[in-house]
């Protein structure tokens, strides 16, 4: 049951790191991506190499994650960040889509479906962490860090900017900020969380394939975001923690067959969607509709 | 004098119209000029041609004897020149003092040149200038018409640009207000600030402005005087629709 919880708990501070480092694009930046877990998946598969065929230490592992996803998603933004937010949109879904097909067909570097197999425990300068609780330690330092440096950003000139285009792209524009400039920035910062997020997933699972960087997992982080509150420092946390914790609630509904989970947890899924967005579309942790 | 901002056969199209045809127009530094037109004749078209916001399709935009022809917006707004929106356009979701701030730091990256103090204290001064202080913590979405209008003005003032363009920034403001407004103004102009305003409202035109340009379907009628220019018949004719 322990071992249960520290691997649920360390599962929420990957996924929190996640939400929040899509916050960044969806609720600073009004750049919506549903291509997320893309920029997971390349951390994850760079961490994994670098275990793999280098040295197990995390802080490298989170480095080489960290500059692959980001530089992939700042250079595949680039193009479509030109075009207006409905098409960004698109064009991310397309970019997942595609990527999904190049993680399953590259089985060179990503060991398509079976995935890369036996990562070896995670080590910090030659100090084993592979104890569940001191990972999960590690994982909540990530997430902390995280939040750090958001809420550092968000209340300074670049967060300012950065919200400023969401509400307004041509008055921000007015007001001399380089709109491409800035979302450039905000994706690359948003890809780099997300690809240290996949690094310690790939120690955390010891494992990783294709299937945890897929569309469905890119709408989950996106629903976290949106159901938490876009926008909010604490909003993609709530939401993490809600949409991870629902199927794991489910499991212990008496008399529901395990089969029957995945079925309920989408109908519960769609229905708090669709209830808070007419009732709170901001989010749990955004301000009420009306609310002055 | 010689022109701060000249233009010189602006043009731009959209589909069969000429929004804006040949304009040649000059801003004098530090007056007020105003551009009148009825609806639809192009004055917003011309801003956004001034601004980077619109590509012309011929002519061109000088500064101080610079051509800043299609540069983007951005390049444009740092040399100095703010703009207001006919529809405002605030940061809705940004605190009022947000807002302000924004306008004050013209960098894109992590950080900003120069002191933080000196920026800040803009800001304030903006807010107060425009009677927002008691507002700033107020989100921009939560304001009523006039603090809005009034918080686009506090933006382009903490800018520290020294032409404006000013699309129609007093329409619908009560008299307490536009006369709020018209002191800012006066003010700005003042301290050496180059404004064009965009403005419906003749009564405002004949308080506030140097010079007048007379835009009609995409194209300049008449520039001059206030006095001569709206003395003309033929003018008053087009402006109330009265047209043939
Ligand atoms: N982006 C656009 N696409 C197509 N047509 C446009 C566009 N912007 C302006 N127009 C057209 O160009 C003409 C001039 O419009 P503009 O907004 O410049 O007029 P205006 O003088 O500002 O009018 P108003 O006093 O109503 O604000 C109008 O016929 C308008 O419909
Ligand atoms: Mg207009």
């Amino acid at each position: 049951m322990i071992a249960y919880l520290l691997n649920l708990a360390q599962l929420a501070a990957i996924f929190g790191l996640l939400s929040v480092s899509l916050n960044i694009l969806i609720g600073y930046g009004g750049i919506f991506s549903v291509a997320h877990a893309v920029f997971f998946g390349l951390g994850a598969y760079a961490g994994a190499h670098v275990a793999l065929d280098l040295a197990p230490d995390i802080l490298l592992a989170a480095l080489a994650a960290a500059l692959i996803a980001g530089v992939f998603s700042a250079l595949l933004a680039l193009p479509a960040l030109r075009v207006r937010g409905e098409y960004f949109v698109i064009a991310s879904l397309g970019l997942q889509m595609l990527a999904t097909t190049v993680f399953t067909e590259a089985s060179d570097v990503t060991g398509g479906l079976g995935g890369l197999v036996g990562i070896p425990p995670p080590t910090l300068f030659g100090v084993s962490l592979a104890d569940p609780l001191v990972f999960l330690l590690v994982c909540l330092g990530a997430l902390a860090l995280a939040l750090a440096v958001v809420r550092l950003l968000m209340r300074g000139s670049f967060g300012r900017a950065l919200m400023a285009l969401r509400d307004s792209e041509s008055a921000a524009e007015a007001l001399g900020k380089n709109v491409p400039l800035l979302k450039t920035l905000a994706v690359l910062l948003g890809g780099a969380g997300a690809g240290i997020a996949g690094a310690l997933f790939a120690f955390q699972e010891a494992f990783v394939n294709v299937e945890s960087f897929t569309l469905d997992q890119s709408v989950l982080i996106m629903a976290m975001v949106i159901i938490g509150g876009a926008g909010t420092l604490a909003g993609p946390l709530i939401g993490t923690v809600l949409l991870l914790a629902l199927p794991a609630a489910l499991t212990f509904i008496p008399g529901l067959p395990p089969t029957d989970i995945g079925a309920v947890q989408q109908l519960i899924y769609g229905l708090a969607m669709t209830l808070l967005m007419i009732f709170r579309p901001a989010g749990l942790a955004g301000r009420r509709a009306g609310q002055r | 004098m010689s022109a701060l901002l000249s233009m010189r056969g602006l043009t731009r199209r959209f589909g069969g119209i000429a929004a804006v045809d040949g304009v040649d127009l000059d801003l004098a530094p530090g007056i007020i000029t105003a551009l009148i037109g009825p609806n639809g004749a192009g004055k917003t078209t011309l801003f956004n041609l001034i601004t980077g916001h619109l590509t012309p399709d011929a002519g061109s935009v000088a500064l101080a004897g610079h051509m800043i022809g299609r540069r983007a917006p951005h390049h444009i707004a740092r040399l100095g020149i703010a703009r207001s929106f006919q529809d405002l356009r605030l940061f809705a979701r940004m605190s009022v003092r947000d807002n302000v701030l924004c306008a004050t730091e013209p960098a894109s990256w992590f950080w900003q040149p120069g002191g933080k103090a000196a920026r800040k204290a803009r800001a304030e001064r903006a807010l107060a200038a425009t009677g927002l202080e008691a507002l700033a913590r107020a989100d921009a979405a939560d304001l009523a018409y006039a603090e809005r209008k009034f918080l686009s003005l506090a933006r382009i003032l903490a800018t520290g640009a020294r032409i404006w363009l000013l699309d129609e920034p007093a329409s619908g403001l009560d008299p307490a207000s536009r006369a709020r407004f018209s002191a800012l103004l006066r003010d700005a102009v003042a301290d050496g600030v180059t404004i064009c305003l965009i403005e419906h409202n003749l009564d405002i035109v004949i308080e506030l402005a140097d010079r007048i340009a007379f835009l009609d379907q995409g194209r300049k009628l008449a520039e001059g005087d206030p006095a001569t220019i709206l003395a003309d018949p033929h003018l008053a004719a087009i402006y109330f629709g009265e047209r043939a």
